[in-house]
């Protein structure tokens, strides 16, 4: 009974019977979440603190937040969730409880500040980028890289600097026929290669039965990690941040 | 009559027994009665049914539907013809020649990490279960009814419980997890009747205690060498776990493999594979235990893949290091110590500005289990080959993660390593950013694991080559076992809450 009232409301209404509740106990975060993103959602084992996140911020009543707890983020290491409405409304309560109570603390925060990544020098990171870092045979400040510290900052312009998760790579696969196809690298594993050709529509075969070439340009930063020195890390980000 | 008496006694025996300690010290072919299979941690198997010759046949026998979100990453056990699998706050007992359901048992609800559950353990004709609040549930194997529940640590500091116990003679051998706090970590041996406390071995000082570490879980299942009469265990990072600081030293005992006396929780040697660990590198990983030799003379041998990266052989006799190697990208030592232990750089302590460490929080390896097969002289252990940006500053205090860390890249790779010089002889990869299954090797020169994307695979030992695989919808997050029943080999794998038995065609 008591189920089937709470399928019948909204989301919103939960939410606020659940906002409620949250500020007693933390509950259905702690068990499911609290893990990976901390008891205070402020970051754990492997999962990010989500009281700075750009998602939760743009979060309202969950219609952010719930995607991506109901699909997780493979990619990324976040299984899926199938919470129950009730349970779902008291996470993305939680959530945005967190966020509230983490921005009214002043100067003890964990994480990564814009101002804790101002320890290079832009001399010697343009150095690097136009040297040992092989940087300018892909990236030009001018053309790709013009504007990039507008369009990211801290922590998110390092970590996609320093391998951009989910860049797009390109696959031509041959067919025992001769025929070639070429499009977006949609799928691979040991047995099946899947792209998606100039038409949109998805591809896949048998990797016993093609050929296939992959162009994956941005697999030259996994590359670079085993070269860096941290000062070139810093100075790199020096210098990324005046592309403004 | 007479002629049929003895063939009853050895039927009748071998129906129902439960687990005894002879099962426990000479596991039959029609059991798997604890997490490694065997007290060795090798998980290998003697069965050859399965062979490289007939693999390409394997097909379902059976699935199990746990009907649960959360993923399975326990281990099953198999007794009697019943497995026992779990996932966090749930037991099933399953009728291993079908897949069908005995029984279901729900922990009732609780506020502790539900993170994962490695799976029950066995004695007699009783489970024992932990759960996510730090109680050992004793289940009764036969309907999953409680005989006692008892209080391992206290959760309301920041405990919680995944491992599935250990089982030596009358000790239920059970440890914790718990490095949101600064706690301390230890090992508890409770009475299989009673629930009672028979010893607790402490890996840490009591919290509070100046300049010193707190930390050091237990929570992966140890290993057990009955001649010696001693339980390898790891143990986990210190706490505060990225701020080394506030605790100078090598942190003992965290990030430690330790050999300790079942009887009395007494320590006989120690030895520490991340002195000083400001990464998160529990060292929990299985201490597989090996007679063999090395470089000409007949050991007693340890070996660890361990998540800081590196591998460790020890005489598990004394401790000794007999060969230290790292099995994939590692930058945050300065060498390795006359002991054997790796060397801490303390340029690569987590900074405000950030280090760039090899491997990732998550580890070159990790919890689920690596295989050793003899025939071959190979380690076999799912590795990824990974770094990560680590931060630390003053204002994020001493308590806790007192940090923060992210990963930037990562595959999954399996590496086959030779124990008696540490080279990898193959890798076969498995993927992008990390794979995790555990690994089973057959003596008919076998391997069964899993790859990132949830294809289960059977590869040869020999040189890491597929010969079947199966996609099994989700990456495996458990280790694979096998057995025989009615004259039928079966594998056993899990992804996200399905159980998988493969078997070739009848």
């Amino acid at each position: 009974m008591l189920a089937s009232l709470f399928m019948q409301k909204s989301l919103m209404t939960l939410l606020a019977t659940a906002c409620f509740a949250m500020a007693q106990t933390p509950g259905v975060f702690l068990q499911q979440c609290g893990f990976c993103h901390g008891r205070d959602a402020a970051g754990g084992e492997e999962g990010p603190d989500l009281t700075r996140s750009k998602l939760v911020a743009g979060d309202t009543g969950g219609d952010k937040i719930a995607p991506v707890i109901r699909e997780g983020r493979p990619e990324k290491g976040m299984p899926r969730f199938s919470l129950s409405d009730a349970d779902m409304a008291a996470v993305v309560a939680f959530i945005h409880d967190q966020k509230t109570k983490a921005e009214a603390q002043v100067g003890k925060r964990r994480g990564v500040e814009v101002a804790d990544l101002q320890t290079g020098n832009v001399a010697a990171g343009r150095t690097y980028f136009n040297g040992a870092g092989k940087c300018a045979s892909c990236h030009s400040p001018a053309g790709d890289m013009a504007g990039v510290a507008t369009r990211f900052e801290g922590l998110k312009l390092e970590e996609r600097m320093l391998y951009p998760r989910g860049a797009k790579a390109k696959v031509t696969v041959t067919l025992a026929s001769g025929e070639k196809t070429t499009g977006e690298l949609v799928y691979r594993d040991e047995f099946t290669i899947g792209l998606r050709d100039s038409a949109r529509h998805y591809r896949s075969w048998p990797t016993s039965k093609v050929k296939f070439t992959i162009d994956a340009p941005a697999e030259a930063h996994a590359d670079l990690l085993a070269k860096y020195t941290d000062d070139d890390i810093h100075n790199l980000m020096a210098y990324l941040q005046t592309l403004r | 009559m007479k002629r049929l008496l003895p063939f009853c006694l050895v039927s009748c025996v071998a129906v129902a027994q439960g687990v005894n300690p002879a099962i426990l010290l000479n596991p039959p072919a029609d059991s798997w009665p604890a997490y490694h299979g065997d007290y060795s941690g090798q998980r290998h198997s003697r069965l050859t049914q399965i062979n490289p010759q007939n693999v390409g046949q394997l097909g379902l026998a059976w699935a199990f539907q746990s009907g649960q979100q959360q993923q399975i990453k326990a281990s099953p056990l198999l007794v009697d013809g019943v497995l026992y699998i779990t996932v966090t706050d749930n037991v099933w007992a399953v009728d291993a020649r079908s897949g069908h359901q005995l029984w279901h048992y729900t922990y009732p609800p609780n506020k502790g990490f539900h993170i994962g559950s490695r799976g029950v353990s066995m004695y007699k004709d009783w489970l024992y279960f932990m759960t996510p609040d730090a109680h050992l549930i004793c289940l009764n194997a036969s309907d999953g009814t409680v005989r006692w529940n008892v209080v391992v640590a206290d959760s309301a500091k920041g405990y919680w419980t995944t491992m599935s116990p250990l089982v030596v003679s009358n000790h239920v051998i059970v440890g914790v997890s718990g490095d949101f706090d600064n706690l301390t970590g230890f090992l508890k041996a409770v009475d299989p009747e009673t629930g009672k406390t028979q010893w607790r071995w402490d890996s840490t000082p009591p919290a509070g205690t100046p300049d010193a570490t707190t930390g050091g879980m237990t929570w992966m299942t140890g290993t057990y060498d009955p001649a010696l009469n001693l339980i390898y265990w790891g143990t986990g990072n210190p706490t505060p776990v990225l701020n080394g600081k506030a605790r100078p030293g090598d942190d003992l005992y965290s990030c430690s493999i330790v050999a300790l006396n079942p009887d009395t929780g007494k320590l006989k040697w120690s030895f520490q594979p991340s002195p000083h660990d400001t990464h998160d590198w529990d060292a929990v990983e299985t201490p597989v235990l090996v007679d063999g030799d090395f470089k000409g003379k007949p050991r007693k041998m340890l070996m660890q893949t361990s998540r800081n990266g590196y591998f460790f052989v020890l005489d598990r006799t004394t401790g000794e290091s007999l060969l230290t190697t790292t099995f994939g990208p590692v930058n945050w030592s300065k060498g390795v110590d006359k002991k054997g232990q790796p060397i801490p750089n303390p340029d690569k302590e987590p900074a405000p500005d950030g280090r760039l460490i090899a491997p990732d929080e998550g580890g070159l390896t990790n919890y689920r289990s690596p295989s050793f097969d003899a025939k071959t002289g190979l380690f076999i252990v799912d590795a990824h080959p990974s770094y990560g940006i680590y931060f630390a500053k003053p204002a994020e205090g001493s308590f806790g993660w007192a940090g923060a860390d992210y990963g930037v890249w990562g595959k999954a790779v399996l590496d086959a390593i030779d124990y008696q010089t540490g080279k990898i002889r193959w890798s076969h990869e498995l993927g992008p950013n990390g794979a995790g299954a555990g690994v089973l090797t057959t003596e008919s020169g076998l391997i069964f694991t899993g790859d990132a994307q949830g294809n289960v695979l059977a590869l040869r030992t020999a040189d890491g080559k597929t010969l079947w695989h199966a996609g099994a919808g989700s990456p495996m997050q458990s280790s694979p076992i096998t057995y025989e029943l009615d004259g039928r080999q079966y594998v056993v794998t899990s992804a996200g809450g399905v159980l998988f038995s493969w078997a070739l065609p009848e």
